[in-house]
């Protein structure tokens, strides 16, 4: 290494704003906990079944496909990128699960996974290599992927899904939900990867400035394709779980994940500017968006209009985002 | 009656076009501006000085609207005190900036862009009227700018004149520059500097906003310098001396770092050579560096300098000929063989090419760092954290924490957190792309300093710079690049001088 400690020492420009960007960083990351804890406090006191143990079980357990699908979104966000074609996954890879639970557990979930994880390095290939706009790419492909899971058994829905499969993913272990420990496992090695890897920290420094990153010998497609690839991994997790609750597989499953994954992942603070983002925070904002349908449920709303809360939830997610940015 | 008195008092026949009192901004946590008070008189150029956060960036956005200060007034020479409650509303009391950013759409063409923001709602646009005002205003200012043309084809220089054109449709009469020339050449800063005498002799209130002190000698009447918030000297330019307004800018003596000492030994073996390298911007460019020496490369903005690096790093593709690294050829494709290579690029636009504002000075180092900092993909923190807290002391980086975030260090010292990334990575070979663009002066020789040791400790620098001054203070040998090819190199003796320097960039233009 190189001796430089003989280097004059100047202290100018030392000056330089300091506690501004802390004060942001706080406030996103109180908001989250904030917002969570009041829907919960609201909807305690409007019903009291909502916080009996039974009903947060089930809250967990609602919300578990959605953590799983967040989390892969999250790191996706993360490097300002966007990944709508995850719903679709959802349900082209538990269809090809289905189907192949015939031949055994695990050709079934092997080639689930297989799928998801070809879906997700389709998109990742064309975005990164061919340099294609993300929204447009996972857009298509939404439809794409959708068509074939329809294509596969002409629209008929796949019934009899085997006990042990419906076992590991619809569950109990030590009375808790499988799906909920899935979710919790998948959030947990998120977060180290985020924060102890190479791979985590690249994440964090393509969405923060791509250029730098390249700059600095990153390899970029690399690191984009990997996150695109994990999105589809965890959609076709996601699906086993779907499948296994309901006991059948139907090509149509999981339409419109894409917006409550996108959803918990700003509510849990990740920041559509890319750079920003924690897979704890995106498990509370699944949490919070699953919380929000519980609670109106159980106070009579209409479905139709639970589509409305949430929707502005995930819109008033993203303004705050904007506004803590603003200030910090 | 008063007002015939107070002209005979300060002896000013001149009221001033815009005074600023006691302007004070506070930023979360920082005060800004304390107090500022400032006079723009019509038919002067005011240069305003100061480092990077000085708060000359500030005063200006108050002027012209886009921040709203804390206290303090703004009063024009006909209305009197007045709100600046937006650019717009700065616009239309005759208050134009041109700034780094330009605020053009590159879409529209010259005149559109002139009268941008002029017709509101279903209003139609009077384009015939617009056309021939703005020619009318091109034929003062800039005779050789066709209207038609979109703004997207100009270069740097032309869009500044289509900039000022904007503010001078709008009936202005303080226009303030905000570094205008850090992206033109010598000829372009050349008419831009006639541009301005002309607007001067108009009688328009200028401020002028500059680091580089030929400058703010050759086209300045009147000087403020700030100095955290604050003004600490106002006056004539003729009643300072270029040593006095460095030390009132650094606040404090200039060490002997900016004078000339001895550049470093040079060692004998080759470190660098380009042998015939070409690639779409550069043509058969053969150069060699030895170990512990540092090349400059000279030429205007455009003329294939910085293309030179980016060839070296695996930017732009390299078409032919080979870059040699120590005698083995290297020839990158990628910056990440660039890096395997042992070179290192250290480029001129920080913010956008080199740092990640938003994650802290530990993570900005290790970026280029992951293959030495993990094992199996996981980081080794507390061996990397003892890494960089070792540059962070060696380097003199302030504020000497490692969790700074990145946006919040001065230019002077995100530049050093750069320079150890690339240190850390092994890396022998350095291309500097202006290495102290954006850097105070006091920072400036720091980072002079850092070059040099670089070089006696066997490195070999190649340093792309605008700035002859500093071209002469640092290198062994300067080049001098243009239309893409290098066309003479010439040892800095004591014989070579700014003035040569120019008329060999001269003589290879008309050759």
């Amino acid at each position: 290494m190189t001796e430089l400690s003989s280097l004059p020492r100047t202290d100018a420009a030392e000056k330089k704003p300091l506690a501004s960007s802390r004060r942001g960083d706080a406030l996103r990351k109180a908001s989250v906990a904030i917002g969570c804890v009041t829907l919960f406090v609201v909807f305690s006191v409007l019903n009291t079944t909502f916080y009996q143990p039974s009903n947060l079980i089930d809250i967990m357990l609602q919300s578990s496909i959605n953590a799983v699908i967040a989390v892969g979104m999250t790191l996706v966000i993360m490097t300002k990128g966007i990944d709508l074609s995850v719903g679709s996954v959802v349900g082209l890879s538990s269809m090809v699960a289905a189907d192949m639970l015939s031949h055994g557990l695990l050709v079934g979930v092997g080639a689930g996974l297989l799928v998801g994880l070809i879906c997700g390095l389709l998109n990742g290939l064309l975005i990164a290599k061919v340099k294609l706009p993300d929204f447009i790419v996972t857009l298509g492909t939404l439809s794409i992927y959708r068509g074939a899971a329809l294509i596969y058994t002409d629209g008929q829905p796949i019934y009899g899904l085997s006990k042990e499969f419906r076992a590991i993913f619809a569950g109990r272990l030590l009375d808790i939900p499988t799906p909920v420990l899935l979710a919790l496992a998948v959030a947990a090695l998120a977060f180290l990867l985020v924060r102890y890897t190479a791979l985590g920290e690249q994440i964090i420094a393509i969405g923060g400035n791509e250029e730098a990153a390249r700059l600095s010998g990153v390899n970029v497609e690399r690191v984009k394709v990997t996150v695109y690839t994990i999105s589809g991994v965890l959609s076709s997790l996601a699906g086993f779980v779907l499948i296994a609750r309901i006991g059948a597989a139907e090509p149509i499953g999981g339409s419109g994940f894409e917006l409550q994954a996108i959803g918990s992942a700003v509510i849990g603070g990740a920041s559509l500017f890319g750079g920003v983002g924690n897979p704890l925070g995106s498990l509370i904002g699944a949490l919070t968006l699953g919380a929000l349908q519980n609670g109106l449920t159980l106070m009579n709303v209409p479905s139709f209009w639970q589509y409305v809360a949430s929707g502005a939830v995930v819109i008033l997610a993203v303004f705050a985002d904007q506004w803590t940015r603003k200030r910090g | 009656m008063l007002k015939a008195f107070s002209q005979a008092e300060d002896g000013e026949s001149r009221p001033p076009a815009l005074r600023m009192t006691g302007i004070a901004k506070r930023f979360a946590g920082v005060q800004a501006l304390k107090g500022v008070d400032l006079d723009l008189r019509g038919g002067e150029v005011h240069a305003l000085l100061g480092e990077n956060g000085a708060g000359k960036s500030t005063l200006m956005k108050v002027m012209f609207g886009i921040v709203q200060p804390d206290q303090g007034e703004i009063a024009l020479d006909p209305l009197g005190v007045v709100r600046i409650d937006g650019p717009r509303s700065a616009l239309a009391m005759g208050i134009g900036l041109v700034s780094q950013e330009l605020s053009l759409v590159p879409q529209l063409d010259v005149a559109q862009n002139i009268f941008l923001g002029r017709t509101r709602g279903l209003k139609l646009v009077p384009r015939a009227d617009f056309r021939r005002e703005a020619r009318a205003i091109l034929d003062d200012l800039a005779p050789h700018l066709d209207i038609a043309t979109p703004v997207s084809a100009l270069g740097m220089a032309d869009r500044q004149l289509v900039e000022i054109s904007r503010t001078l449709a709008r009936g202005g009469r303080i226009i303030a520059f905000d570094e205008p020339t850090s992206s033109l050449t010598p000829a372009e800063q050349d008419s831009l500097f006639g541009v301005i005498r002309r607007l001067k002799a108009a009688g328009k209130a200028i401020v002028y906003i500059s680091h580089r002190m030929k400058e703010i000698r050759a086209i300045a009447d009147h000087v403020t310098i700030l100095r955290d918030g604050e003004v600490v000297a106002s006056g004539p330019i003729g009643d300072y001396s270029e040593a006095r307004l460095n030390e009132l800018i650094a606040g404090r003596e200039l060490s002997r770092e900016m004078s000339a000492e001895k550049p470093a030994q040079v060692q004998t073996n080759a470190l660098l050579e380009l042998r015939g390298l070409s690639s779409s911007r550069v043509r058969d460019v053969n150069l060699s560096i030895k170990a512990g020496e540092i090349v400059g490369l000279s030429g205007l903005v455009g003329s294939g300098r910085s293309a030179i690096l980016r060839a070296c790093f695996g930017i732009d593709e390299v078409s032919a000929g080979e870059i040699v690294v120590a005698g083995a050829p290297v020839t990158p494709g990628t910056p990440a063989d660039a890096m395997r290579a042992g070179i290192a690029l250290i480029p001129e636009d920080r913010r956008g090419h080199a740092i990640v504002p938003m994650m802290d000075v530990e993570r900005n180092f290790g970026l280029g760092n992951h293959d030495r900092f993990t094992s199996l993909g996981v980081i080794k923190g507390s061996e990397r954290r003892r890494s960089v807290k070792r540059y962070v002391d060696e380097l003199h980086v302030r504020p000497a924490s490692i969790s700074t975030e990145m946006r919040n260090l001065s230019g002077g010292n995100q530049q050093k957190v750069v320079i150890a990334r690339w240190l850390a990575t092994g890396a022998r070979v350095f291309l500097f792309d202006e290495p102290t663009r954006g850097i105070d002066v006091g920072a400036k020789a720091e980072i002079y300093a850092l070059l040099r040791r670089l070089a006696a400790d066997g490195a070999a620098l190649l340093v792309v710079s605008s700035e002859l001054p500093e071209l002469l203070l640092i290198c062994h040998r300067i080049g001098i690049v243009s239309g893409g090819r290098l066309h003479t190199i010439v040892a800095n003796d004591a014989a070579l001088t700014e003035e040569r320097l120019i008329e060999l960039a001269a003589r290879e233009d008309n050759s």
